[in-house]
């Protein structure tokens, strides 16, 4: 019963990692999603600006997607894919800056991830 | 000739001096601007001072503590210790004086671990500072019991907490990896031998199809809102309720005209307060040192995974943290209740509420991913028990080396006094 359950959920992860349309469709995709921001208020913006980060991270743009998940995460705290994929890409810009050998960068993206780590801390204990 | 040994003898032999000289390493490795240099560095210095003043505090609350209980229940021969790392770290860098060891030894432990994260195949980079902060107290301790000391005492630290820091993210990586479903983050928090364990009871008798995360629940856990009043509300009634059964005259010799009851309750205040100041100033003494370190091991090890504090891990469950945390409590409340029994010949133990929000909350995300609900139930009850009695196991020697009514919490920490205590019994069979 284990084992078939470690089955369905690395397969699940894979088809959710695949890329399902190229990068070219994805931006276009995000671009007519940030079209639609302007007007849009409270919780339908927050759960916009997360479809929108999502679909930059897809394509691979990491400083839109970091844009976009910020606006997010700054309108409404929560748990969930805008928290886990943010902090995931302030990751990536982290190992970037450190191959560039980066110093600004590397202390700044550090300091992103010790931010997130206490907003996990502060939803937690119900700070926010 | 004169001015040098003066230095050697005088300001060399000063822990705050050791730790804020090695702040100044750190700094103008970064090639800081010399203000910054002098400000990070005496803010070091100041660091340590604050972290030595809480200490200082802790422990008269802890001794009248101690005092009270063996009067209480002394005639059984049970014994009381508190469950607190900080106090450990804070009673090992002042009263036991072996403040520059553990300084020097964490700067040894940032290096083996760069090190071992380039020429090995665990490219893991830790990167809690509190956490190191703890590992390097236990290995400078148990070393020193061990009859190590000066240059061999440091390089024997440095090499075992260096060798834990990279070995522990990887031995929870397994696990961390199906929780992130990704491979980019590790876990660094010395409790992996609990998490680990939490993770094969979880494994062994739940059923990973139904997940905590499907339940309805609070979305924090308000109690916790504000670390100190939290352990205000666990600490007040163990000093009420060990001082009401040792009665008034067990207290009279502290006391003096205050009444014996608020007297307890002020004492346990004191123990917050002492804690409040120990961790303030362990922020203080961390803050330049960390973060050199972190510039440093990102430079020279770019392709290392950061091991990071397991907040990280909350926003993947947090329902599980919310779980994991009340079943531990469980648990530990009834690891205490084991503790008591004399035939174990181990103190009572009072447990620590933020190591069971941290620890037990990480160890409900491990119990829920492998076990699903029944996992983090049982799971972390298990986890509960263990984490108070390989604490306990380790506090005849705790109190033979000279720390008074207090225990370890961070699992991993307690390992390493293990591992030692293992090396000082081979040695003597010699």
């Amino acid at each position: 019963m284990f084992l078939f359950g470690k089955k369905k959920e690395k397969t699940a992860e894979k088809v959710e990692k695949a890329p399902v349309v190229n990068k070219e469709e994805l931006i276009s995709q995000a671009e007519a999603k940030v079209q639609e921001l302007e007007g849009t208020k409270e919780d339908a913006r927050v759960i916009l600006l997360n479809k929108i980060g999502s679909l930059y991270f897809q394509a691979e743009e990491l400083d839109k997607a970091i844009e976009y998940y910020e606006q997010s995460l700054d309108m409404k705290k929560q748990m969930g894919r805008s928290y886990t994929d943010l902090m995931s890409l302030y990751n990536k810009k982290r190992q970037q800056a450190a191959k560039a050998k980066n110093d600004k960068e590397i202390s700044y993206y550090l300091d992103k991830v010790q931010g997130m780590m206490q907003m996990s801390k502060d939803m937690l204990r119900g700070k926010m | 000739m004169v001015v040098l040994r003066f230095i050697i003898d005088n300001i060399l032999t000063q822990a705050a001096i050791i730790i804020g000289l090695i702040a100044l390493l750190g700094l103008a490795l970064q090639k800081k601007p010399v203000g910054t240099i002098v400000s990070g560095t005496m803010k070091t210095i100041l660091g340590f001072l604050v972290l030595s003043a809480g200490s200082s505090v802790m422990q008269s609350a802890l001794a009248y503590f101690g005092d009270i209980f063996n009067q209480g229940f002394g005639l059984n021969g049970l014994e009381s210790v508190v469950a607190s790392i900080e106090a450990i770290n804070g009673q090992a860098m002042g009263e036991l004086g072996l403040g520059s060891e553990i300084a020097v030894s964490l700067a040894g432990i940032f290096l083996v671990n760069i090190i071992l994260a380039r020429v090995t195949p665990f490219k893991y980079i830790f990167l809690t500072g509190q956490a190191l902060l703890w590992e390097s107290t236990l290995c400078v301790v148990f070393a020193w019991f061990c009859g190590l000391r000066g240059i061999p005492l440091i390089i024997v630290s440095s090499l075992v907490g260096g060798t834990f820091a990279t070995l522990m993210p990887a031995f929870a990586q397994p696990v961390v990896r199906k929780i992130t479903g990704s491979d980019d983050i590790a876990l660094g928090h010395f409790c992996t031998f609990g998490y680990m364990f939490t993770a094969l009871i979880a494994k062994l008798v739940g059923d990973d199809s139904k997940s905590c995360e499907e339940l309805k629940l609070p979305k924090s856990i308000e109690f916790l809102q504000d670390t100190y009043l939290s352990v205000m509300v666990v600490m007040v009634p163990f000093y009420l309720i060990v001082a009401a059964i040792a009665g008034p005259e067990a207290s009279a010799a502290y006391c003096g005209d205050t009444n014996f009851m608020v007297y307890a309750f002020l004492q346990a205040m004191q123990f917050v307060v002492g804690l409040y100041v120990l961790l303030a100033g362990v922020r203080l003494l961390l803050a330049e040192i960390i973060p050199a370190f972190q510039g440093v091991s990102q430079k020279l090890v770019p392709n290392a995974k950061p091991a990071l504090d397991c907040p990280v891990l909350f926003p993947y469950a947090p329902n599980s943290v919310i779980m994991g945390f009340i079943f531990t409590t469980v648990g530990s409340l009834m690891g205490m209740l084991i503790t008591s029994i004399p035939a174990l010949g181990v103190p009572l133990v009072i447990p620590g509420v933020m190591s069971n929000f941290f620890a037990g909350g990480t160890a409900g995300i491990f119990a829920n991913k492998v076990g699903g609900r029944r996992g983090v139930v049982i799971g972390c009850i298990a986890h509960g028990i263990f984490i108070m009695m390989l604490p306990a196991f380790l506090s005849p020697m705790l109190a033979q080396i000279g720390f008074q009514n207090i225990t370890c919490t961070d699992v991993d920490t307690v390992v390493t006094g293990f591992f030692f205590m293992i090396f000082k019994s081979i040695g003597g069979l010699f």
